[in-house]
């Protein structure tokens, strides 16, 4: 299981997964799943079950927008999570 | 070849902006397009890129550094973003036509702050004056034509108390003065990369503090479906494939400014500008517009009775790279009164030392000599 955090572009993601990765949180961007952007390509980070609170919360203290969340289960399904 | 026009292109490069290059064009897809490495490493390329700019301007934003194709490129963002026609904006009265014909073209209406060359206080004086009546200001940071170092951070704290938005155009002050974004009061800074940042031709940067307006429009990468261009930047900004191989280039480059400091290498070019200078002083005929403060790197001059075509072409033909003419500033000449003449502007560089200046200042004094007693 991954959690998705939804990014607004990929500089934003790249922004997000570096900010992450620096505060030792392991991260890795992805293009965002299809369905999940409603406005077509876009751009995600995703994490660790274990690490997503403290992602999302690191994210939001550092002002970097963040969009939607998802927890990508076992069988390749999303579903939005609020955290 | 002594190369004396960085204030156009700075030829003379750090090894390792060829090298990221070559390295990105055949290593280097285009950032957004795929998770394969080559698009990844394009995607990392671009950014790191970015993270630099904000090291060099102290700023705090990568999103919000825009590459361009050039700083009139940028300037043109910029300038369109901010002006609506029939608007009028203050500029100095050495400004580029990067900035003067863009502002014609928008339908603004320009007020001149019209100064004496390196008078710094007469500046500030006839910007204090326009701002209050003006809705918007740009100001070149240092002179293309005659390095004369305007005092912007005193332009931009009049811009604040008047609540007018100001556009710096870093074209010659980027990479050899210290500019921190985050105190300037500037909507928009707008550079080249290929002059003082030492990438290559065909970049630009645009440091946006402000909401912008697309100039170009096209895909981005992201919100595919979306037919408005995206309203976050930097894909607000950047339609198109980007310039990966040039960004390469230019990351090496900031890296090279930022290893050195920006303003070490401003002071080495002056350094060797008042050094050719001083000599160029003691030829008969020759008026040399330099001035001992508010000067950066880049230095004109004319000759009383050989023009400078003429004398530009001769330097050429022995290996001295300088620019005559205009330099795209009409603003500027008329200013200083060269309008009808033009000048010989030689730049300086961090890659030059004075030995390289005095063969080239013997060069310039030898073709007088040739020229006038073909003349007699």
């Amino acid at each position: 299981m991954r959690y998705l955090i939804m990014c607004k572009s990929l500089t934003y993601a790249q922004r997000a997964s570096r900010a992450l990765e620096s505060a030792g949180i392991k991260a890795h961007l992805l293009k965002a799943p299809a369905g999940l952007m409603s406005n077509g390509c876009g751009y995600c980070v995703s994490v660790s079950p274990f690490d997503a609170e403290r992602a999302v919360g690191l994210l939001r203290a550092k002002n970097l927008p963040i969009g939607r969340i998802y927890l990508k289960k076992s069988d390749n399904s999303y579903q939005e999570v609020k955290l | 070849m002594i190369y004396l026009d960085s204030a156009a292109t700075s030829l003379l490069k750090p090894p390792e902006v060829l090298s990221a290059m070559k390295n990105a064009i055949n290593t280097m897809a285009s950032p957004g397009r795929g998770s394969y490495s080559a698009a990844r490493l394009a995607a990392d390329t671009v950014y790191e890129c970015r993270e630099l700019v904000c090291r060099l301007f102290h700023y705090d934003k990568p999103e919000n550094v825009v590459f361009s194709m050039n700083a009139t490129h940028a300037l043109n963002i910029a300038i369109r973003s901010v002006v609506k026609k029939g608007d009028r904006v203050c500029v100095s009265g050495y400004e580029h036509n990067s900035v003067t014909r863009t502002l014609n073209a928008v339908g603004a209406e320009m007020l001149i702050a019209k100064s004496e060359l390196f008078d710094r206080e007469g500046t500030i004086k006839a910007f204090e004056k326009l701002i209050p009546k003006a809705d918007a200001v740009v100001c070149n940071h240092v002179s293309n034509v005659f390095g004369f170092i305007m005092p912007v951070k005193e332009i931009s704290e009049l811009c604040r108390k008047y609540s007018v938005p100001f556009i710096l155009d870093a074209s010659q002050s980027a990479g050899i003065i210290d500019i921190d974004a985050v105190e300037m009061y500037a909507s928009y800074i707008a550079m080249p990369g290929h002059k003082g940042l030492m990438g290559p031709q065909g970049t630009g940067i645009l440091l946006c503090k402000s909401n912008p307006e697309p100039l170009m429009f096209g895909g981005t990468g992201s919100e595919s479906i979306n037919q408005l261009m995206p309203d976050s930047l930097p894909d607000m900004l950047e339609a198109g494939t980007h310039n990966v191989v040039g960004i390469a280039g230019l990351g090496e480059g900031i890296k090279y400014v930022l290893q050195n400091g920006a303003e070490n290498i401003g002071k080495h070019e002056q350094r060797l500008c008042r050094f050719m200078a001083s000599r160029l002083k003691t030829l008969e005929g020759v008026e040399v517009f330099y001035s001992e403060e508010n000067q950066a790197g880049v230095l004109s001059i004319r000759h009383g009775s050989i023009n400078s075509e003429t004398l530009c072409e001769k330097l050429g033909e022995n290996e001295v790279a300088a620019r005559c003419g205009l330099h795209c500033s009409p603003f500027a000449h008329k200013s200083a009164g060269t309008l009808q003449t033009g000048t010989i502007r030689f730049s300086f560089s961090p890659f030059l030392d004075e030995n390289d200046i005095l063969n080239a200042f013997n060069i310039f004094k030898n073709l007088i000599i040739c020229e006038k007693l073909i003349n007699m």
